[in-house]
């Protein structure tokens, strides 16, 4: 799970599968956009970060798996296009998108640590005299903010709904009071934005797409072959026991010629049909009926019947 | 004790419930209990020529030998028909249609008779004789298909009366056996039987034996079958 504050939202919970992303990333690129879209996906999370049209930073985390750069952007593709997926584009300061970028890319120090079990002074201390770079990730299930260093002093502070980095540290300080509330820190590199590279640029994003949209096609096309696989089997194994059960009940009352006419009329019935329907059980008596009375009694006959419909009835219910 | 007046009781009996049988079941039934009923008219006839006035014509009693052929081809299609039933488990046509050709077969019949010459006592005796072959090689025939239709249908509630019909067609076999016996050989011929007495005897003796038995298990298997099919 990748934690971030919302910045100044653009355009929030957009289905990114009814979007042609290549023209929406493409747009972006034009307009000189700076901030970033967060992808919620059923796999994961997809972040991409623009700095004034240019495509800083792709990163998809998933629950056992974090890729970066292209292999994050065709992921983030693939996860849109399979559904069940959000988009929320926020604009930032260009300052705020590579310092996400470094945090993003940076490592953890401490994680999930209890603000209340904490020396935060302690902590800003020793974070001063090592000199670190990097963030402090203050959140509660609802609300995050952070609090960017450089070399030990503190650079400013992100929360909900700011597009640039603050100088007051009440809104920040203010979700560390909350309960619940955690601390991660986290260390990272913060790079000059002069030697980020164009990801848009250096990658061909329709190609991406083409593909993404080909791995999905396929597997949606591979998993309906395997429930339809699936489906059939089940009503397979659900056939056979049907017709061992009229074939068991027509021997015993009509004798071996009885399980061979079950057999021929329940095949007549189902007529080709891969399910066995009510019309096709109600069409099987019917002949069975009929056949059966040239080896027995209407008594018999009915008797036959009676304990098949029960029979079948009690499998139906078990199954 | 008059033979005859039992052996037509008892074929009374017979064709009735056999025609009775052959409405109330199966189509598959239906020749094979329309041709035993048939017999009944078979066996009626001749022994009603000597009380009903003008009926003692030649053609009547040729047409009762003729029937007595009918019957027997009759039923034993239906036989047949039973046997392919229980080998493919198909069963085609209709009552109706079996109705309709049995009368066709029986109204054509008539008109062969009746565009030919009145038969001579010879011709009569060739029609019996026909007749006669009919049923005695039809029942062995019937006999083996029967065993054969009983081992398709084993365990099944039906399954003991083929053991009834076998046993049916055992004793017609018999009945129509001495009667060809006797036809073939003249025996009833009192020159020829004056040579052979007890050939004659005997063959009379297993020609009644046999019609009565025959009447009698006629009935009876259609009852228990009928008690089968309940």
């Amino acid at each position: 799970m990748i934690l971030l504050p919302r910045g100044n939202p653009v355009k929030e919970n957009i289905d990114p599968g009814k979007v042609q992303l290549p023209d929406a990333l493409q747009k972006l690129q034009k307009g000189n956009f700076t901030g970033y879209l967060r992808f919620d996906t059923t796999r994961g999370v997809g972040i991409l970060i623009y700095d004034k049209g240019r495509l800083i930073s792709a990163l998809f985390e998933g629950a056992s798996e974090r890729e970066i750069a292209y292999d994050a952007i065709a992921l983030i593709f693939e996860c849109s296009l399979a559904g069940n997926a959000n988009l929320n584009i926020y604009r930032l300061s260009s300052e705020l998108a590579m310092s996400i970028h470094a945090l993003l890319h940076g490592q953890v120090l401490y994680k999930g640590q209890e603000v209340k079990l904490l020396d935060i002074r302690g902590l800003l201390g020793k974070m001063k005299e090592d000199r670190i770079t990097g963030c402090l990730r203050i959140y509660t299930s609802d609300h995050i903010a952070l609090i960017f260093y450089r070399e030990g002093n503190p650079l400013g502070f992100f929360h909900d709904g700011s597009t640039d980095l603050e100088k007051s540290a009440e809104n920040s300080l203010s979700v560390a009071k909350l309960p619940g509330a955690k601390i991660d820190v986290l260390t990272a590199q913060i790079s000059e934005e002069a030697t980020m590279a164009d990801l848009q640029a250096s990658a061909d994003i329709r190609a991406l797409w083409q593909k993404a949209h080909e791995n999905v096609t396929r597997d949606k096309r591979s998993r309906e072959a395997e429930v339809a696989r699936s489906l059939e089997e089940r009503e397979k194994d659900r056939r056979q026991k049907v017709l061992g059960l009229l074939k068991g009940v027509a021997e015993k009352s009509l004798g071996r010629i009885g399980a061979q006419l079950a057999d021929k009329e329940f095949n007549r019935a189902m007529n080709g049909q891969g399910v066995v329907s009510e019309v096709v059980l109600e069409d099987f008596y019917q002949r069975l009926g009929k056949a059966a009375k040239l080896v027995a009694g209407p008594t018999t006959v009915k008797q036959m019947v009676d304990e098949m419909q029960r029979g079948i009835k009690a499998l139906m219910k078990t199954d | 004790m008059d033979w005859n007046i039992v052996q037509l009781v008892l074929w009374l009996i017979a064709g009735i419930v056999s025609f009775y049988f052959s409405i109330g079941n199966a189509r598959v039934w239906t020749s094979i209990a329309v041709g035993f009923g048939l017999i009944l008219l078979g066996e009626l006839l001749p022994q009603a020529m000597p009380f009903l006035p003008g009926a003692s014509s030649p053609q009547i009693e040729a047409m009762s030998y003729i029937l007595g052929t009918i019957s027997i081809l009759v039923m034993s299609h239906g036989f047949q028909e039973y046997y392919v039933f229980s080998r493919t488990l198909e069963l085609e046509g209709n009552k109706l249609l079996v109705y309709v050709a049995t009368l066709g077969v029986i109204f054509a019949s008539m008109i062969f008779i009746l565009i030919n010459p009145a038969p001579t006592p010879s011709t009569l005796k060739v029609i019996r004789v026909v007749e006669d072959t009919n049923w005695v090689f039809l029942s062995l025939i019937n006999i083996d298909l029967i065993r054969k239709i009983y081992i398709n249908v084993k365990d099944s509630p039906i399954s003991k009366g083929f053991i009834a019909f076998m046993l049916v067609f055992v004793f017609i076999f018999l009945w129509r056996g001495s009667e060809l016996y006797i036809q073939v050989y003249d025996l009833a011929n009192p020159d020829v039987s004056r040579l052979f007495p007890f050939r004659y005897e005997l063959s009379q003796i297993c020609s009644n034996v046999g019609n009565l038995l025959a009447g009698l298990s006629v009935g009876g298997t259609f009852i228990y079958l009928a008690r089968l099919l309940r």
